[in-house]
């Protein structure tokens, strides 16, 4: 295998297919970047789920007669709702909050806001705050306390960060039908090229063929075209992926939402990702340019 | 070294076969002139010898392949070993002279080193080797085809093809490559050329082999073109 010849033949074809070459390079540059976002997206929903995940709790409303008449929960519907929670294989732990623990939490989550003012410590109720061995199991939960006298109301703060996540999980969606389209768009336009850069080079293929070149010398100038031009586009994509988390995105991020609320990408998760990203963009420049020639370009 | 038993090639675009029964034999070293008006079967004839296309019936060897039977992945050790010229010359117009005919050593993976020999000795062998560094479109069509037959030699083929070598040039310089195939017939290649051209095949008297309609009409050993063609 002469190495240098096949590198000679690879940078003509690149210089001649100039216009085309940029084209793909952009296009495979753009699919890849959305996919590498659309995966960032991912991993923030599982970062973000884990990071709530611990701190979520089910929160088992007393009816206000328990709740006015029962301070410490020692009286027995309380304490038997409370020992039944701890005896369930579904749950970690368990906590009581009393009326004005209650009205204490109540008051700081609504500080300076006229809300805070109208509530009582009696028209809050009491609770049992529930936290599960597996966060998903809260219909279980909902079931083992179906009709239990003394419970008013169950509510699973994941219903409220659900909100959140699906927020989230459109933009992801989104983001992966993009990205969709554009690997398609991208395929199409290294099919495209090779052809084209096939047909700028049938006398050269010609004469290789004439003179007894193996079908591997002839096509692979034209796959490490593609290779190249699929290896350059995904180099774009990380480096703008890295350029957009440290211009836009930490400072979108913590405007926004505020610091810790939603974790913030790491330039590791972004080099974690491009390995994935690399191969795609390799792979797919690759193997289009490879049924191309197979379908449309007799070597 | 080629031989062809009972060889018939028809296309499915045409009613009448481009080849009918064929039968050929051509010895090792030998010059051998195909000729026969267009439309008679020589380029269909060639194409069968590098596996251009394959026959519908009968066989076809060249040394010790059996051309239409060898699998796909062998033909270009065939062509390694069969040279072609054609009328157009064929040149790569982006490379220089040198680099024409390194290109046909280099793409079967040829060394850096043998390049470098080789290359310039067929060019001397060609009366090139001045114009080693010349682009093609400075060199005249008798220069051109030169570098193609430089091309096709260079790897020392046991088989040179020439399919109308003289077509695109006047008689002088047809004359000066014929004298270029004979050097390199007397090499030991055997040469099979087909042609048009009348005085070339009238001077040589060289064995002729004359398709019309696609038989074998005429096999001569020291043969002339033929009256009133």
């Amino acid at each position: 295998m002469r190495f240098n010849f096949v590198f000679r033949e690879v940078v003509t074809g690149l210089r001649r297919n100039v216009t085309m070459t940029v084209a793909m390079i952009l296009t495979t540059a753009i699919s890849l970047g959305l996919l590498g976002t659309g995966l960032l997206a991912v991993h923030t929903i599982d970062q973000t789920e884990s990071l709530y995940g611990d701190r979520l709790e089910v929160v088992v409303s007393l009816t206000l007669d328990v709740s006015s008449r029962d301070q410490d929960c020692s009286q027995s519907i309380c304490a038997g709702l409370q020992s039944q929670l701890k005896s369930s294989p579904l749950v970690q732990s368990v906590n009581f909050e009393n009326q004005q623990q209650a009205y204490a939490r109540f008051e700081r989550l609504f500080q300076g806001q006229t809300l805070a003012g109208l509530a009582r410590p009696q028209g809050l109720p009491a609770s049992l705050r529930v936290k599960l061995v597996d966060p998903n199991q809260t219909d279980a939960l909902r079931a083992l306390l179906q009709g239990k006298v003394g419970v008013s109301r169950i509510t699973d703060q994941r219903d409220v960060v659900e909100r959140l996540f699906s927020f989230l999980r459109t933009i992801r969606d989104v983001v992966f039908t993009l990205a969709l389209i554009e690997v398609l768009a991208a395929a199409l336009l290294i099919s495209n090229m090779v052809q084209l850069s096939a047909y700028n080079r049938r006398t050269e293929v010609g004469v290789m063929r004439l003179v007894g070149a193996t079908r591997w010398y002839t096509q692979l100038p034209f796959l490490l075209e593609a290779a190249v031009t699929g290896i350059v586009g995904t180099a774009l994509a990380v480096g703008s992926l890295l350029m957009g988390k440290a211009l836009f995105l930490d400072s979108a991020i913590s405007n926004g939402f505020g610091d810790g609320v939603i974790p913030v990408i790491q330039y590791s998760d972004i080099l974690s990702v491009s390995p994935w990203l690399f191969l795609l963009g390799i792979g797919i420049a690759s193997i289009t340019g490879y049924v191309t020639l197979r379908l449309y370009v007799r070597l | 070294m080629i031989r062809l038993e009972k060889v018939s090639k028809s296309y499915r675009t045409s009613t009448r076969p481009a080849l009918d029964q064929v039968t050929v034999d051509v010895g090792k070293g030998e010059f051998v002139f195909l000729i026969g008006p267009s439309g008679s079967g020589k380029s269909t004839f060639l194409r069968l010898l590098l596996r251009e296309d394959v026959p519908t019936k009968g066989d076809v060897f060249v040394a010790d392949w059996n051309v239409a039977k060898l699998p796909r992945r062998k033909v270009p050790r065939l062509r390694q070993r069969v040279g072609c010229v054609f009328q157009d010359f064929r040149l790569l117009q982006n490379k220089s002279v040198a680099e024409n005919v390194a290109f046909a050593l280099e793409v079967i993976g040829k060394r850096a080193s043998t390049v470098q020999k080789v290359v310039p000795e067929v060019l001397e062998l060609v009366g090139l080797a001045g114009k080693a560094n010349r682009m093609p479109n400075e060199l005249s069509g008798g220069e051109q085809q030169r570098v193609a037959v430089a091309r096709a030699f260079v790897n020392r083929p046991l088989v040179l093809l020439a399919d109308e070598p003289t077509g695109n040039l006047d008689p002088d310089t047809s004359q000066d490559i014929m004298l270029l195939l004979e050097r390199i017939n007397r090499t030991g290649t055997t040469v099979l050329m087909a042609t048009h051209d009348h005085s070339i095949v009238d001077s040589m008297r060289r064995r002729v082999v004359e398709l019309d309609l696609g038989r074998v009409v005429r096999d001569e050993t020291r043969g002339v073109y033929g009256v009133g063609r």
